[in-house]
């Protein structure tokens, strides 16, 4: 029947629609015919010699000023040697010729070439790095006879002060693989990318973005002609809240003891110092660093990369009696009045604490109790609080948590309780833990950069600011940073405690009077930190260095109406009282002393 | 009903099989060359894909192709309300909101309404017993295609819209249709066509074809791609630069090297002869699927061979013209060659669907 007929007509219309299809295919492939062989030497030519090349321009990088205006991160041009191995006739003489110009052995200039062997011959690779200006001068003369070298600019990050401000900066680093991976930010091979401080936090405002240019280059890879430019667009500067001068008095002060000194506006949380102990050259990130360098930083024992404001956990000693303080009051568990008698030693949990003074206090209040930093006072106090409690008032003061800091990796530190212990630990809360706790010690844990936010909210009179390093950064940072906060708690509890630590400092027998000084009035509090478990009371000196006390001293100043915040921690630095307290007494001589010029200068 | 039995392996039809295996080895050969530079390895990705793809091809075969019409309207609705959905919630790849998927796994529902599309047609077309359609059955089949054309043109993606129209033209042309029938259309064809260029384009988009009318007017953006792309083929000359060793493809002068792009390099790096060889392996496929449709028990049998036919015949036609600068560029990728999970899976279903229909060709067995 008819339906077979009308198969018959499809199978024709389906040969019809090959054919068309053939005949589409021939027109393509002589397409490809005209191209490649009737223009073929004409493109090849084009490919070979005069190429289209899309060259980035690199966006300048942002500068960073400190408070005051001073320059403390520039761009500086460098100069690198390439080689196009495909120009050169000889690749053995042409090393050689670079190694006499650069004055540099034979042997490194080929390990550096052997890098690029899985590269294609007509790709230039690096040679060599860091050229003088007499050196790119010389490549250029001979480039006729050997035109196989190209110099490439790029910028280096300077860091003006190096390590003064390294912590607070912190160094590029080139892209990693894993980044180049990442679809969400565009980066290209060689990049480079703020690793740490705040070239790592504000990285993408620093960085700006790259333009691109096409030029036409002759065969020796020299630009002809520019068709086409899309402008890079250069990195935003930032301004930070770092004190150029005090930052330098606070690094000479600290000297080579490990530890760190933070100096912060307790209203706004402003950091003017922020000095790590041992730090290192951030310049030398810059450049290639030569392995040997690499394993010495690395191998340090004393961590010189290691960021210890924010990086480290320490037990807070005694400072944490600020906060038992305020705890006792605030949940009238005790009064201003209530008296302790010390003998030196106690008995609780049918366990024997020692005072660090085994003379004893005699009756000590709560004001003598600080003044003093008597522990058998505070075993008590924590005794009726509970850990519970404790625990609270921690973390209303911001312990246990990151601050918010605009620098990268922060640790929360830690704030025990028996929810804790039975979770991570895995054993039950012993009683006489919640006693060491009450002196700041067991296994509480805080970052210098948690304590000083904690003193500012004392000094401020009752909010946690937020530490940060850039001022109007105008695009938001990387990181989120997290809002002033309340710690709720009366101000007239806060004004007490800040009374007693004003006799601290100020007053006879005060565990703070190392930071005395005539022309301000200092508020402060001690702490050290005891390494071992001791049987006896041995003298610090006579104990080798990596078990010697921790050396903490918080301070405001003025005590009246607190400008500014002082945190010394130094590692086995021994007592808070001497070791400690010395150094925040200097800086704040420091500051007072130009504070005051300039306002008579100002004033008139 | 016949079913995939052992037996039936002396009958499949090899040489559509070889040729699709022979091409995603090339392919594969060529995405690897394009990708040196880049950081991720994406040949194991590719790899699975293809694998993925017999799997389906396997699956697509052993089913008969009228219970797989019967299912059609199903999986053309499945289609358009992806495309609904991708509208919505899609991700955005390259200015398109094209992409629907969970990290990063995914697909591009676009590339699955095409053989659903085909297939919907197929099986409209199959119906009809006359020996002309008329002017009310050409409507209805535009209709068909139309829909997800327009909802493909939203995201948008004029490049993929527009490849569902050969769809439409091959099936019409074969289940038979009068000249003038057609003419009567084309006025609607032609006013929807300015009106997309002058109300529906993006600048870039308008300025990709002015670009192709007059060349080397804009270095740095469209006619950066088509420039470059014919350095890379022109000099590739008749034996090429060899294997890995373009330097168009190498330095990164090409754009999309190993998604629409592919065939530049393999141009490049093989050169004419390479070209040659590539285009009669297509050729190859193409004959051998042509000689399904003709042996083809039914009109429906016909009709869904030339469709899926027609779908990659012209995603040939238009990715090879376009990298040697005779048409203008659009993201439109080769099939079996360039890099892509869901493209790929597409190629291997409709190889699937083709030897099955080879497979069930005797009508009383």
């Amino acid at each position: 029947m008819n339906v077979r007929e009308h198969l018959d007509d499809l199978l024709r219309r389906v040969r019809l629609l090959l054919g068309l299809f053939y005949l589409l295919l021939v027109v393509i492939a002589s397409g490809f015919w005209f191209v490649q062989i009737a223009q073929g030497t004409y493109y090849r030519e084009l490919a070979e010699n005069n190429r289209l090349r899309k060259r980035p321009i690199r966006a300048p990088r942002g500068l960073i000023w400190d408070r005051n205006g001073r320059l403390l991160v520039e761009n500086i041009p460098s100069y690198g040697l390439l080689v196009d191995r495909s120009r050169s006739a000889d690749i053995a003489a042409s090393l050689a010729f670079a190694a006499t110009v650069l004055q540099r052995p034979t042997t490194e200039l080929a390990a550096t070439l052997e890098r690029s062997r899985n590269q294609p011959a007509f790709k230039p690779v690096p040679l060599a790095g860091d050229l003088t200006l007499a050196d790119v001068a010389r490549f250029q003369v001979e480039n006729l006879e050997h035109p196989e070298f190209e110099i490439a600019v790029r910028h280096l990050r300077l860091y003006r002060h190096g390590n003064q401000t390294a912590h607070a900066l912190g160094y590029l680093g080139e892209v990693s693989e894993a980044e180049l991976a990442d679809g969400n930010q565009h980066f290209s091979a060689g990049d480079l990318v703020g690793r740490k401080g705040i070239e790592h936090t504000y990285d993408t405002q620093l960085r700006g973005t790259d333009g691109e240019r096409v030029v036409v280059v002759d065969s020796r890879g020299k630009p002809l002609d520019e068709r086409d430019q899309r402008p890079a667009q250069p990195g935003a500067s930032l301004k930070v809240s770092i004190d150029l001068d005090l930052q330098q008095t606070a690094q000479r002060l600290i000297g080579d003891r490990v530890g760190v000194v933070l100096a912060l506006e307790p209203k706004s949380g402003e950091i003017l110092a922020l000095v790590s102990s041992p730090s290192y050259n951030p310049n030398l990130f810059a450049r290639r660093m030569g392995s040997r360098q690499w394993r010495d930083l690395i191998a340090d024992p004393n961590h010189p990369l290691h960021n210890r404001a924010v990086q480290s956990g320490y037990s807070p000693g005694s400072v944490f009696k600020m906060v038992l303080a305020t705890a006792g009051l605030t949940e009238h568990v005790i009064d201003e009045s209530d008296r302790v008698f010390c003998r030196g030693a106690d008995r609780l949990y049918n366990r024997r604490f020692r005072c660090w003074k085994s003379a004893g206090h005699g009756w000590v209040n709560l004001r003598g109790a600080l003044k003093y930093s008597c522990d058998i006072y505070f075993y008590h106090l924590g005794q009726k609080l509970g850990i519970d409690r404790i625990a609270d008032y921690a973390r209303r003061f911001g312990l246990g948590r990151t601050t918010g800091v605009d620098l990268g990796g922060e640790k929360s530190g830690l704030v025990p309780d028996p929810n804790w212990s039975r979770r991570v630990r895995k054993q039950p809360w012993y009683p006489g833990e919640t006693i060491s706790v009450a002196i700041g010690q067991g296994p509480l844990v805080t970052t210098p950069i948690q304590i000083a936010a904690m003193v500012a909210g004392f000094a401020n009179g009752g909010w946690l600011p937020t530490p940060h390093l850039v001022l109007d950064s105008g695009a938001s940072p990387t990181k989120a940073t997290i809002g002033p906060q309340a710690i709720g708690v009366d101000p007239k509890t806060l004004e007490v405690v800040r009374e007693a630590l004003w006799a601290v400092v100020n007053e006879v027998g005060g565990t703070g009077q190392n930071a005395f000084l005539p022309q301000v009035q200092i508020a402060g509090k001690t702490g050290t930190v005891q390494v071992v478990t001791q049987k006896t009371w041995t003298k610090n000196k006579d104990l080798p260095l990596e078990l010697r006390d921790h050396a903490w001293f918080v301070s405001f100043a003025p005590a009246d109406d607190p400008e500014l915040v002082i945190v010394v921690f130094l590692e086995h630095g021994g007592a808070g009282s001497e070791a400690a307290a010395p150094v925040a007494k200097g800086l704040y001589e420091h500051y007072f002393r130009t504070r005051r010029f300039s306002e008579v200068a100002l004033g008139g | 009903m016949a079913r995939p039995h052992l037996r039936h392996f002396a009958s499949v039809r090899w040489g559509l099989v070889g040729s699709a295996l022979l091409l995603s080895l090339i392919g594969l050969a060529t995405v690897h060359s394009a990708t040196t530079e880049l950081s991720v390895n994406v040949l194991p990705r590719q790899l699975l894909w293809i694998g993925v793809g017999l799997v389906v091809l396997l699956i697509a075969f052993s089913l008969d192709y009228h219970a797989v019409l019967d299912f059609s309207l199903i999986l053309y609705g499945l289609g358009i309300a992806s495309l609904v959905l991708v509208l919505f919630f899609g991700e955005r790849v390259g200015g398109a909101r094209s992409w629907i998927g969970i990290g990063s796994f995914g697909g591009q529902p676009a590339e699955f309404m095409k053989p659903a599309a085909a297939l919907l047609l197929a099986r409209y077309l199959a119906t009809v017993e006359r020996r002309y359609l008329s002017a009310i059955q050409v409507a209805a089949a535009g209709i068909i295609v139309v829909l997800p054309v327009l909802l493909v043109a939203l995201q948008p993606d004029y490049g993929s819209a527009a490849m569902f129209l050969p769809i439409l033209m091959a099936t019409l042309l074969i289940a038979g249709v009068r000249w003038r029938t057609l003419a009567a259309f084309a006025p609607v064809v032609i006013l929807l066509l300015t009106a997309v260029f002058f109300f529906g384009l993006h600048d870039y988009q308008r300025q990709r074809i002015l670009t192709f009318a007059s060349p080397g007017s804009d270095q740095l953006g469209a006619g950066y791609q088509v420039h470059q792309s014919k350095i890379a083929v022109g000099s590739g000359e008749l034996l090429g630069r060899g294997y890995m060793q373009g330097t168009q493809s190498q330095l990164r002068f090409l754009p999309a090297r190993h998604t629409d792009f592919v065939f530049a390099v393999l141009a490049e790096e093989w050169g004419f002869v390479g070209v040659l060889a590539v285009l009669g392996l297509y050729a190859f496929y193409f004959a051998n699927g042509a000689r399904v449709a003709m042996r083809a028990r039914d009109r429906a049998g016909v009709l869904v061979v030339i469709g899926l036919l027609s779908l990659s015949g012209f995603h040939v036609l238009y990715n090879t013209a376009m990298v040697v600068g005779m048409l203008p560029i659009t993201g439109i990728p080769l099939p079996f060659l360039s890099y892509g999970g869901s493209f790929t899976l597409v190629n291997f279903l409709a190889t699937g669907l083709i030897l099955g229909v080879d497979l069930r060709r005797h009508v009383n067995r």
